[in-house]
Order: C-alpha cells, then structure tokens, then sequence
C-alpha cells in the first residue's frame, strides 16, 4: 500500500525532477522491453481488470490501522507481469492524481514505488514456485515481499529528497519515515494474505493465469480447492 | 519443499511484518488516517498515538481528496470505464484467442 501522499512542492525541485527522470527511464525501459519482445494478448486484458481493481482499491480508505489503502500491485505484477505491472501503477497513479490523490508533481515518485510492489512480487513468486511451493504461501509471500519493497523504497525516495518545510533534522525525519515504512509492512500483511487467497482461487479454477500451466489448456479447468 | 517449511516461513514474516506494523502505528499517531499521519509524521517527527487497531464502525469510505472533491462521479466513471475495457479484452482475447491469428502475442513493428 506504500504511496507517498504527501502534496504539489513538498519535495524540493532537484528531486521532483531527479524522481521524474527515474521513473520515466523505468517506463521508457518496460516500453522498449514490450515493443522489442512483445505481450500475450491475454496478458494485456489481464492487465485491463488488474488496472480497473488496483485503481478502484486503491481509492477506498479501509477503517484498519487507522486507515489506509491497498494497492493489489503485488497481485497485479503476478498476474500482468512485471512489464505491464509497472505500466499499470503509472496508469493507476495518473488516475489518482487526476481525482487529487497524490501530488501530480511526485507521479515519477510514485509510479516507481509502486512499479516495485509489481515486479518484486512476480519475480518472488515466481522463485518461489520454482522452489516447488505451493501456491497460497508462495502468492501471500510473495505479494507480501514485493509490497515491503515498495514500502522502503517510499522511505528511501522521501529520506533522500527531504521535505519542504519540514523542520526535522534529517535524522529525525528518518525515524519518522521509518514509522511509516513500518505501518506499510504490517498493511502488507493482510493484502499479502489477500493477495494469497486470491492467487490460490485463481489458480484452482483457471491455472493458466497465473502461468502455472499452458493457456491452451485452460478449457478443463480443476476443481476449487481454496 | 515440505508444507510446514512454506507456512512456518510466511508465519515467520508476517510476525516480523505485524510487529514493525504494530510499532510503526503507535509511533506515528495511532488511530489517524494515513494522509493525516503522514503530513503529521513528516512535519513534526514520531509522536505517539493509540486507538483501535480496527474500527469498523467508520466503514469503508472513498479517499478524501475524491469525496470532498465532490469527485465521486468522476472516480465511479473512471472504474466503470476501465472494469468494462478490461472485461472487454478479456472477453474478446478468451473468444478469438488474441489479436493475431498465429501466436497470440501482440507484436509490434
């Protein structure tokens, strides 16, 4: 769920544009990636509803641990991938600064926290079972892995960059940034958990999804076991 | 790898995750939502807070920035419209097997 909220000019310029650039080199790179290898189609409607859910969750505030949102970003990077997983957090995050939730200024920012959630999550489960698990410890793991990750990165961009008007010394602002990294984990938690039984149902009734087996044999799908 | 292996490791690290969540919630404010908490967090440094950990009785609301936006609207609209390009796609791709006729993959020249 890591997202940095904070509004227009609370970073200073030279990292508003130092963020920009990285992310618009990480999405120049997922585009060139694409182009050059190309997508299953069935990814790319995939990637259409995990957008529809990331975007949808992603603006409703939850009433636990005081309030916060979920992402589905690790969710989404097993199912989209980890090129349209980033493509999408840039899309998501676009939406969600158009309606005023996150800073236009800190898109870059925030579509590489948010493109790490997807792509530390496919490659963890991805790891995971090629090391023979099954599937619901392997997609709770793993989306749980990913979101961590995106939650330090968070911390990482927001300790660098500093934070206009900000009176903390940076030592401070950092253990208070590290207070938020730490609600993030506990967040990943329950979407980690989500995410997991999600995975597991999914891959009970169409395997394929999840890449666990051929597309072409999706017509005989397997029983509910979740 | 054995089952009790898989399940004692993301036992293992949802404990670790819980407790960081845990103390990262009363270091940072408690019970406040997360914008809040983090402007709160940032502007004057880690000052505790309690509260209930879960308070169902708020509900489940939209995010402020869009409900006092008067955005609603504009956010359903926007779920809509992507829920029905996706279900479109996927409909379209499960039906006719993809864009291409050969190899399902979506090249590009």
């Amino acid at each position: 769920m890591a997202h940095i909220h904070l509004g227009e000019g609370s970073f200073p310029l030279w990292a508003l544009i130092l963020w920009t650039l990285v992310g618009a080199g990480l999405i120049s790179a997922v585009v060139y990636r694409v182009r050059k290898g190309g997508i299953k189609t069935n990814q790319i409607a995939l990637a259409g509803i995990g957008a529809a859910a990331s975007f949808a969750i992603f603006q409703l505030n939850i009433p636990v641990w005081g309030g916060i949102h979920m992402n589905l970003t690790g969710l989404v990077g097993i199912l989209a991938g980890p090129l349209l997983g980033a493509l999408i957090a840039l899309v998501v995050n676009i939406f969600s600064a158009a309606l005023g939730h996150g800073a236009v200024g800190l898109l870059g920012a925030n579509t590489l926290v948010n493109a790490s959630e997807a792509i530390v999550a496919y490659y963890a489960f991805k790891t995971l079972m090629g090391m023979d698990w099954d599937v619901f410890p392997a997609g709770a793991s793993a989306a749980t892995v990913g979101l961590s990750a995106g939650a330090f990165l968070m911390g990482a961009i927001i300790v660098i960059s500093g934070v206009n008007g900000s009176a903390l010394p940076r030592g401070d602002l950092t253990i208070a940034v590290a207070g938020l990294v730490g609600l993030n984990l506990g967040v990943a938690v329950i979407e980690g958990l989500l995410t997991g039984f999600i995975v597991q149902f999914l891959a009970s009734v169409r395997p394929d999804l999840v890449g666990l087996t051929d597309r072409d044999g999706h017509e005989e799908p397997s029983e509910v076991t979740a | 790898m054995q089952r009790w292996k898989q399940y004692g490791g993301l036992a293992a690290l949802f404990a670790a995750f819980l407790a960081a969540g845990y103390w990262g919630f009363i270091a940072t404010g408690g019970a406040v939502p997360w914008a809040k908490r983090s402007a709160q967090a940032l502007q004057r440094g880690v000052q505790e807070g309690s509260g209930a950990l879960v308070d169902f009785g708020r509900g489940v609301v939209v995010a402020g920035p869009i409900r006092k936006g008067g955005l609603l609207i504009e956010f359903g609209g926007l779920v809509v419209l992507l829920v029905v390009i996706g279900i479109g796609l996927y409909v379209y791709v499960d039906r006719y097997g993809g864009f291409e006729d050969d190899d399902r993959s979506a090249r590009y020249p």
